[in-house]
């Protein structure tokens, strides 16, 4: 098969198949019928990534002409890591389409919902296979747009299971309580604040470096021309674009209400799109910048110091957010960014460790994504059969529930790292990267790991507890039924078990193996294993009440975007109101512009006369008049 | 040998139409056939001895094709004979690449602006000879410009004189001004093309411009000395003097033909800015493909907006894709004529001159969207709306324009003439 057909199919499937529903939007028969084509279109895109996978060569670029002279072209690089990244995506997407059959059926609006699903799926495909920063930009804002689209799927505000928070609930001025239509803008206008800058820096790029192409780009070079504060200028603004995508802190506030969205725009959010789009190219572009060759580059490090240590905070930050939550899904929110920033901050330690840093930020990555996604996808189906967002259901519950319980039993236990389950060789590695960070960073790093770790696998133990053990029981049960969803998140928590064989056979983590047996690691995954139990069996405290609250309320990070930002646009729009308006209206509106126009207006009417003498004079005036100033002008010189 | 087979091929064209615009007295019909036989004869020759030029010579033909197409929509006094005026312009505009000789190129300048003293004049049930004087009047004074020009530009190529060539230099952009409407020289543009008939109005908005520019540029380039880079600094005034009075002129206008009429005055701008970019050599190509570019787009948007005013609308859709691609909205033509002019202004280090022709860009939008809005009628199956389709299939051809670019850096290679 030719390999532009095989990007065509792979990109545009699932949105050429979206269409007929887009089209169809008015017919309630139509838009019931047609959601199994917009499945197929990513089912193509499986296959697709699958081949490119499994038949076209490792590393090989593909580039397609668009427009050479500005360099901006469709290039494609299938290296290692888009290679697998493109298939856990389409596969993800997949399984979860396939859930979504079920899980939105009878919905108010399905063509929304699947065409921006589909362009979800294809926009992040973009991001992964393109090579040319331009192009991913294209698919990073695709990402952008979906997202926004999907957030607020319920624009309608008008059901409470679809809100964020507890209703009522105030915190000084903040309103804890959010509507779909907020959560989207929320998303939007945060990733909108880091895009900017992003977009700049990649302007940047192409006006110093003559490719675009991440895989070609000179970047030591490039890094030499503009020196450590244009380095760290540089890099600060392209980070702007992927902590807003990824929701580390102080951005992470979209990423809790984005939980007003369809609880499978959650899960692929957080499992293979969107918060991972930051992480992936983050690793991406440390795999290409390679920067422990770069260690004469002033500035470099101060960047990836900061990565380093905003990922870590972020993913303590998370942790113990997730600790105080009730909310089934701002739980798993919560728990995702704080695997995002362990991601970001191992792949940030590559700086001093190399190469295997980042190997174990990509491999962490697909082991959240599917164990993550099963999570959602389950709290999703309990969503349907308990009509609660909170978390609710005892042991009852739970065995009328088997199927989701012993999902969410996986899940949980082979996400968090207890040994010998998958996540625990990727996170062995990555103990053993920060142990490495001991001579030039400090003992720190790995302090908070470790302290994330154990907070993390505690809310997951709570997460798994408090749905189908020790949890309250549930007000309206629902439990017959959800075939389809059944079906979508077993396929998915089954990938696990693929993952751990991958684990061993491979070459690129027979390192994580090695890891996997020292001492250290097998501490750690002893002491996560404590906190699972611990958490498992009291997942409550009543003590610790007040602290909890602090926490479920993110320790106040929403007063951010809730509070300081729009008092700074208001501040900004009563300047401009009270201030600023007459001059700007009398200059754009009433006065100078408007009286420009018509004076230029009036003299260009008032020439057309009509009459042919005129025009002559004028135009024969005019053009003597210049000849003559030549004529003098030029004799002068 | 090939440049005499194709001399012969284009003077048995000519042959042709003359004989068919002859027997058109008596049947009106063979005016049309001959005139798109010469058409294809004088195509087919130009893309066998110059392979480069296919893809210029596939837009000349299509205008070409399309203008006449667009004649069957009145019956003028004149009968075939207005047929073999397009198709001499077409045939001209086609050779124009092709010579080397300035005798033929400024030959080539007069026999495209001729055609259209007649044209200008052709209404259904007489004359409009009104029009035609006031417009005669002008192309006159801007054809005697124009060559005392050339010429005087040609002279001081051999024998150097700097006070000759800014003579010269001002003599043919003044001319040129005057010839297709550039502000402040464009008088007789809102009066001839609000009184003239809507046709030949589409015919001299679009294919009659394009040669004039050619020419210019092609002598320009052929003469450009030390002496040009600051006399240069004159023709981008003269552009933005142009956008600025087309694009406000527009705006303030309410009847379509006027408004058609700044439009133009404001595109002429925006090509006469890519002559700046002569004192560039090296980015010539961008400017000559973006002024191309923008003149078939400028071509396809007045012949599909000037046949709807005769027909009091057209198709709603096409109207507003044309109203884009004026805009320069992407991935339209319109677009790519401005990102390329703009790029090589950018190149020539013009940047106020670019952040001016952006702003013009805005300014233009209301009206355009206007002129979409008030023109655009449901569907019927009648000949304008076939015009307005086929223009807006080929305002979109040039969705990747890639390969169009690629040709003109070969056509740029040649510009220079023979002097």
């Amino acid at each position: 098969m030719n390999e532009w057909l095989v990007f065509l199919l792979l990109f545009l499937a699932p949105v050429i198949s979206s269409v007929p529903i887009v089209l169809a939007y008015k017919s309630e028969k139509w838009t019931a019928k047609l959601p199994p084509l917009s499945v197929f279109g990513i089912f193509v895109s499986v296959v697709m990534s699958l081949y490119i996978l499994l038949v076209l060569p490792e590393d090989q670029q593909y580039s397609y002409a668009w427009i050479p002279e500005f360099g901006i072209n469709f290039v494609f690089m299938c290296d290692y890591l888009s290679r697998y990244m493109g298939v856990i995506t389409a596969v993800i997407a997949f399984f979860i389409a396939v859930y979504g059959l079920d899980y939105m059926k009878g919905d108010y609006r399905p063509s929304w919902y699947w065409f921006f699903y589909n362009l979800f799926t294809a926009s992040m495909l973009v991001v992964v296979y393109s090579d040319n920063l331009f192009l991913l930009f294209v698919g990073w804002e695709g990402l952008g747009a979906a997202s926004w689209g999907l957030i607020g799927h319920w624009f309608r505000d008008d059901d409470d299971i679809t809100y964020v928070g507890r209703e009522g609930r105030k915190a000084g001025p903040l309103v804890l309580h959010w509507p779909p239509s907020f959560g989207g803008w929320r998303a939007i206008s945060t990733i909108r604040f880091g895009d900017v800058p992003m977009f700049l820096a990649i302007a940047a790029i192409w006006a110093l470096s003559p490719t675009l192409n991440i895989s070609e780009i000179e970047w030591g070079s490039l890094f030499g021309t503009i020196g450590a504060a244009g380095t760290i200028i540089l890099l600060l603004c392209l980070l702007m674009g992927l902590f807003t995508k990824s929701a580390q802190v102080p951005f992470s506030e979209w990423l809790m209400t984005a939980m007003t969205g369809p609880t499978t725009v959650s899960a692929l959010l957080h499992s293979a799109t969107m918060v991972a789009a930051g992480a992936f190219v983050f690793i991406k572009l440390t795999w290409y910048i390679e920067p422990w060759t770069l260690h004469g580059v002033h500035g470099l490090e101060y960047v990836y110091l900061l990565v380093l240590f905003v990922g870590l905070l972020s993913g303590l930050y998370g942790a113990l957010a997730g600790s105080g939550m009730l909310e089934r899904k701002v739980l798993l929110a919560a728990s995702t960014m704080s695997s995002i920033g362990l991601m970001f901050a191992s792949a940030a330690a590559s700086f001093w460790v190399g190469h295997l840093a980042v190997l174990v930020a990509f491999w962490y990555m697909a082991v959240h994504a599917f164990a993550k996604a099963s999570l959602f996808l389950v709290s999703g189906h309990l969503i349907h059969a308990t009509h609660s967002r909170f978390l609710c259901g005892g042991l009852e519950f739970g065995k009328k529930m088997i199927t989701p319980f012993i999902v969410t039993i996986v899940a949980t236990t082979f996400l968090v790292g207890i040994p010998p389950l998958t996540a625990y060789w990727v996170k062995s590695g990555m103990d053993e990267v920060m142990e490495h960070l001991f001579h030039e960073v400090g003992f720190l790093p790995l302090i908070l790991l470790v302290l994330t770790s154990v907070v993390y696998a505690g809310i997951m133990a709570k997460f798994l507890s408090l749905n189908f053990i020790k949890g309250e029981k549930p007000h309206h049960e629902h439990t017959e039924g959800g075939g389809l969803m059944k079906l979508g998140y077993v396929l998915m928590v089954s990938v696990l078990f693929v993952l751990i064989y991958l684990i061993f056979t491979s070459e690129e983590t027979a390192e994580f193996v090695h890891a996997g047996y020292a001492p250290v690691s097998f501490a750690v995954g002893f002491a996560v294993l404590i906190a699972y139990v611990v958490a498992l069996s009291k997942p409550r405290i009543s003590a610790l009440t007040k602290l909890g609250t602090f926490f479920n309320d993110r320790m106040y990070l929403p007063v951010v975007n809730d509070y300081i930002m729009p008092k700074i646009g208001f501040f900004v729009s009563h300047l401009v109101q009270d201030y600023g308006n007459r001059g700007i209206d009398g200059f754009f509106n009433t006065k100078v512009i408007p009286g420009l126009f018509g004076g230029i207006s009036r003299g260009i009417r008032t020439i057309q006369t009509g009459y042919l003498t005129r025009y002559i004079n004028i135009v024969l005036g005019l053009v003597m008049f210049i000849l003559i100033v030549v004529v003098v002008g030029g004799w002068w010189l | 040998m090939m440049d005499l087979s194709l001399l012969m091929m284009i003077l048995g064209a000519l042959l042709i139409l003359v004989l068919c615009s002859v027997l058109s007295f008596k049947y009106r019909d063979l005016g049309f056939y001959g005139a798109i036989v010469a058409i294809i004869l004088g195509s087919s020759a130009i893309t066998l001895s110059a392979p480069h030029l296919i893809y210029y010579t596939a837009f000349v033909f299509a205008i070409g094709i399309i203008n006449l197409a667009s004649l069957k929509v009145i019956k003028s006094v004149i009968q075939g004979v207005d047929y073999g005026l397009v198709g001499l312009m077409v045939l001209v505009t086609l050779y124009i690449f092709t010579t080397q000789n300035l005798a033929m190129i400024l030959a080539a300048f007069v026999l495209v602006s001729v055609p259209t003293y007649i044209l200008v004049m052709v209404r259904e049930g007489g004359a409009n000879v009104e029009v035609g004087i006031k417009y005669i009047t002008f192309m006159v004074l801007a054809t005697v410009l124009f060559l005392i020009g050339a010429i005087t530009l040609a002279y001081t190529k051999n024998a150097f004189n700097g006070l000759l060539y800014l003579l010269g230099y001002m003599m043919l952009v003044l001319g040129l001004s005057i010839e297709v409407g550039v502000a402040p020289l464009h008088e007789w543009v809102p009066d001839v093309f609000t009184s003239a008939d809507p046709i030949p109005m589409s015919i001299i908005a679009s294919l009659a411009k394009i040669v004039p520019f050619i020419v210019a540029l092609r002598i320009l380039i052929s003469t450009s000395n030390s002496l040009t880079v600051s006399i240069t600094l004159f023709t981008a005034v003269l552009a933005a003097i142009s956008m600025f009075t087309g694009n406000i002129g527009a705006l303030t206008s309410k009847e379509h033909a006027r408004i058609l009429a700044y439009s133009t005055v404001a595109n002429m701008g925006y090509v006469l800015a890519c002559v700046v970019v002569i004192i560039q050599p090296e980015y010539f190509y961008f400017a000559l493909t973006g002024a191309l570019l923008m003149l078939f787009a400028n071509a396809m948007g007045k012949i599909g907006f000037f046949t709807a005013i005769k027909s009091g609308g057209a198709f709603s859709p096409t109207m507003y894709l044309l109203a884009f691609s004026f805009i320069g909205l992407p991935p339209l033509m319109g677009f790519w004529g401005k990102l390329f002019i703009l790029f090589s202004l950018v190149k020539a280090e013009y940047i106020w001159l670019v952040a001016l022709m952006v702003l013009n860009s805005a300014i233009s939008i209301p009206y355009y969207l206007r002129l979409a809005r008030e023109l655009g009628v449901g569907w019927k199956a009648n000949l304008t709306n076939f015009i307005c389709i086929a223009v807006v299939i080929i305002t979109l051809i040039t969705f990747l324009p890639d390969w169009f670019f690629r040709g003109m850096e070969v056509i740029a290679q040649a510009l220079r003439i023979a002097i």
